[in-house]
C-alpha cells in the first residue's frame, strides 16, 4: 500500500486521500465528489464562503456525521489504506487517530488535568505518574502549561476564551492522533489569542497532519502548505497556499481570495 | 441639555408605570397570601412544637402524645419512594433527552410522562391500591412508598430531560470526537454538566411527595401505632394532619398544627438547599 500512496500536488506523501466523497444532509447533497489529498505533517487549509461545505467535510473525515442518523456519506475516506467512512471502522477508534478541535472552546465541566486525562483514560490504561506526565506533555504542547501548572485540579471553566481553546487542543493531542483537524478555531477568540493558537498551529505541524476550516484568508496564507478552495459543495481549486492566493488558476478562486464575494 | 419628551413617549412612560404597578400589586397579593399561611402556621404550630412530639408516638386524645411514628413513617416511605423513583425516573429522563429525541417511543413516553405530571394524586393512590392493596388483601407501607413513587417519577423525568437538554450539543460532540462512545458522553460529560440542575429537580420532587397525603389515603393507610414494618399499615406526617386536624380534640388539633408547620419546614429547606445547589453550580 505504501508504495501507492497519493501525493498532493505540492508533491508530499498524502496522509488522508479523499476520493470521489458525496455527503447528504436527508436528501440535500451537501459534498460533490470531493477528491483531495492531505500531505503528511502538513498544514491544509480550507476555505471557501458560509455554506460552501468545508466544515461539512471536516466532520466527514473523523466520521462526526455519524452521530446524526440522517446524515450519510459515498466514497472513500483513505488512511493507511483503510476507508475511515466505512461501517466496520469503529468511529471512536478512528477518532482516536484523528482529532478534531471545535469553533468554540468547549471544556468539560471538570478540572483542567481531568479534562485532559478523560480522552486519554478512553484508549489508554496509565498509572498515575503516566497520566500525570502526559497532561504535562500535551499541556507543554500546547503551550499553555506556564498558565496552568499551578492550578491543574481547578475547574476548566474558569480560564479565558483563549486558554479554554488551547486547553481543547492539549486534550486532543494527548490521545496523541496522527491528524488534527481545526473547525474555525480562532472564529471566537480575541486577536492576541487567535496569534497564539496560529502560531501553537504552526508549531504542531512538525508532528502532526493538520486540516484547518478557516473564515479568514489571512489566516490560511499564515498558517497553511496547501490550501483548497470550496464552493456549493466542490473543491474549485487546490494547490501550494501561495499559488492558490498569487496565482489562482481557477476564476472564482481569484474572485474569492481577492474579496469579491464571500 | 432639555429633556423633550414626545407625547408618544410620555403616552408609553404612563402605560410602563401601569404595568409595573399592576405586576407589583399581583405579586404583593401572591406574597401576602403566603406570609398569612405561614404566619398562622408558625404562630399555631411553634407552640406545640415540643421535643415531646420527637420521641412520643401518635396517642388518643388527653394522653399527650407525639408524631415520632408519624415523622419516622414518613422519612421511610418518602425515602423509599425517592429509590425506587430516582433511578427510573433520571434514566426514562435521560433515554428522552440523549436517544429519543425524534422516536416514536419517546415522543409516547413524554407524552405519557407530561400527563402523569398532572394527574390528580388520588387517582394514583387508587391506582396502587388495586394493584398492590387489593391483591395483598392489606394495607402497607410499601405499598403507600410505590404510589409516591409514581408521583416523583413524571416530576423527576420532566427535570432530567428539561436540564439535558440545555447541555451544549458542541460539548458531546467534543467528547464524541475524544473517541468516547455514547454512554460515556452521556454519563461522564451530560450527566455531569446537567448535574446540578438534575439534583434540583430530584429535591423538588422530594419536596412534592414528602406532603402528599392523597397517594397514602388507600394505600399505607396510617397508623396510631408504632410500625415499621413495610408490609403494614404505617403512619405518616400528612395522614396524621389530615386525621388530627379534623378530630374534634383540641389537643390533637394542636399536634397537626405542629406537624404541618414540619413539613412545611422541611420542604422550604430541601428547596432552599435546592436553590443553593444550583448557586454553587454557576
Amino acid at each position: 500500500m505504501a508504495d501507492a500512496a497519493p501525493v498532493t500536488p505540492t508533491g508530499e506523501r498524502a496522509q488522508i486521500s479523499v476520493r470521489g466523497l458525496d455527503f447528504y444532509y436527508g436528501s440535500n447533497k451537501a459534498l460533490k465528489n470531493i477528491n483531495l489529498d492531505f500531505g503528511e505533517k502538513r498544514v491544509t487549509a480550507l476555505i471557501g464562503p458560509s455554506g460552501c461545505g468545508k466544515s461539512t467535510l471536516l466532520r466527514v473525515i473523523n466520521r462526526m456525521y455519524s452521530l446524526y442518523p440522517d446524515q450519510r456519506a459515498t466514497g472513500e475516506v483513505l488512511m493507511d489504506g483503510q476507508n475511515l467512512i466505512d461501517e466496520k471502522v469503529d468511529p471512536t477508534d478512528l477518532r482516536a487517530r484523528i482529532g478534531m478541535v471545535f469553533q468554540k472552546p468547549t471544556p468539560f465541566p471538570m478540572s483542567i488535568a481531568e479534562n485532559i486525562s478523560f480522552g486519554v483514560k478512553l484508549h489508554e490504561r496509565l498509572n498515575r505518574a503516566e497520566m500525570e506526565a502526559r497532561v504535562e506533555w500535551s499541556l507543554r504542547k500546547a503551550a499553555i502549561w506556564d498558565e496552568v501548572k499551578d492550578r491543574l485540579n481547578s475547574s476548566a471553566l474558569g480560564l479565558s476564551g483563549g486558554q479554554q481553546q488551547r486547553l481543547c487542543i492539549a486534550r486532543t493531542i494527548a490521545v496523541k492522533p496522527q491528524v488534527l483537524l481545526f473547525d474555525e478555531p480562532t472564529s471566537a477568540l480575541d486577536p492576541i489569542s487567535t496569534a497564539k493558537v496560529e502560531e501553537l498551529i504552526a508549531e504542531l505541524r512538525a508532528d502532526f497532519t493538520i486540516a484547518i476550516v478557516t473564515h479568514s484568508m489571512q489566516q490560511a496564507a499564515r498558517c497553511s502548505d496547501q490550501t483548497a478552495f470550496l464552493y456549493l459543495g466542490e473543491v474549485i481549486e487546490v494547490g501550494s497556499t501561495s499559488q492558490v492566493f498569487t496565482a489562482p488558476r481557477e476564476q472564482r478562486t481569484k474572485d474569492y481570495v481577492t474579496g469579491r464575494f464571500g | 441639555m432639555a429633556v423633550v419628551t414626545s407625547p408618544l413617549a410620555a403616552r408609553r412612560k404612563r402605560t410602563s408605570k401601569i404595568v409595573a404597578a399592576l405586576c407589583m400589586a399581583a405579586a404583593g397579593i401572591a406574597l401576602a397570601v403566603l406570609f398569612s399561611i405561614l404566619f398562622t402556621l408558625v404562630s399555631r404550630g411553634l407552640p406545640a412544637l415540643t421535643f415531646r412530639l420527637f420521641t412520643t408516638e401518635t396517642l388518643p386524645t388527653g394522653e399527650n402524645g407525639g408524631l415520632a411514628n408519624a415523622i419516622v413513617g414518613s422519612l421511610i416511605q418518602v425515602g423509599i419512594g425517592m429509590a425506587i423513583a430516582t433511578p427510573i425516573g433520571v434514566l426514562a429522563g435521560t433515554y428522552l433527552a440523549e436517544y429519543a429525541q425524534k422516536s416514536r417511543l419517546g415522543a409516547v413516553t413524554r407524552f405519557v410522562s407530561d400527563i402523569l405530571l398532572s394527574a390528580p394524586s388520588i387517582l394514583v393512590g387508587l391506582f396502587v391500591y388495586e394493584l398492590m392493596v387489593a391483591t395483598t388483601k392489606t394495607y402497607s407501607a410499601i405499598a403507600g412508598s410505590v404510589a409516591l413513587a409514581v408521583i416523583a417519577i413524571p416530576i423527576i423525568i420532566r427535570t432530567t430531560e428539561d436540564m439535558l437538554s440545555l447541555v451544549p450539543v458542541p460539548l458531546r460532540e467534543a467528547a464524541a470526537a475524544l473517541g468516547a462512545p455514547k454512554w460515556k458522553v452521556t454519563t461522564l460529560i451530560a450527566w455531569r454538566a446537567a448535574g446540578a440542575g438534575m439534583l434540583t429537580g430530584l429535591l423538588l420532587a422530594l419536596a412534592r411527595v414528602a406532603g402528599e397525603t392523597a397517594p397514602l389515603l388507600f394505600t399505607s393507610l396510617g397508623n396510631l401505632n408504632w410500625s415499621t414494618s413495610l408490609s403494614e399499615p404505617m403512619a405518616s406526617l400528612p395522614l396524621t394532619i389530615y386525621q388530627f386536624a379534623a378530630s374534634p380534640y383540641g389537643d390533637l388539633v394542636e399536634l397537626a398544627w405542629a406537624g404541618a408547620l414540619l413539613i412545611t419546614v422541611g420542604v422550604l429547606a430541601i428547596n432552599i438547599i435546592a436553590q443553593l445547589v444550583v448557586g454553587r453550580k454557576r
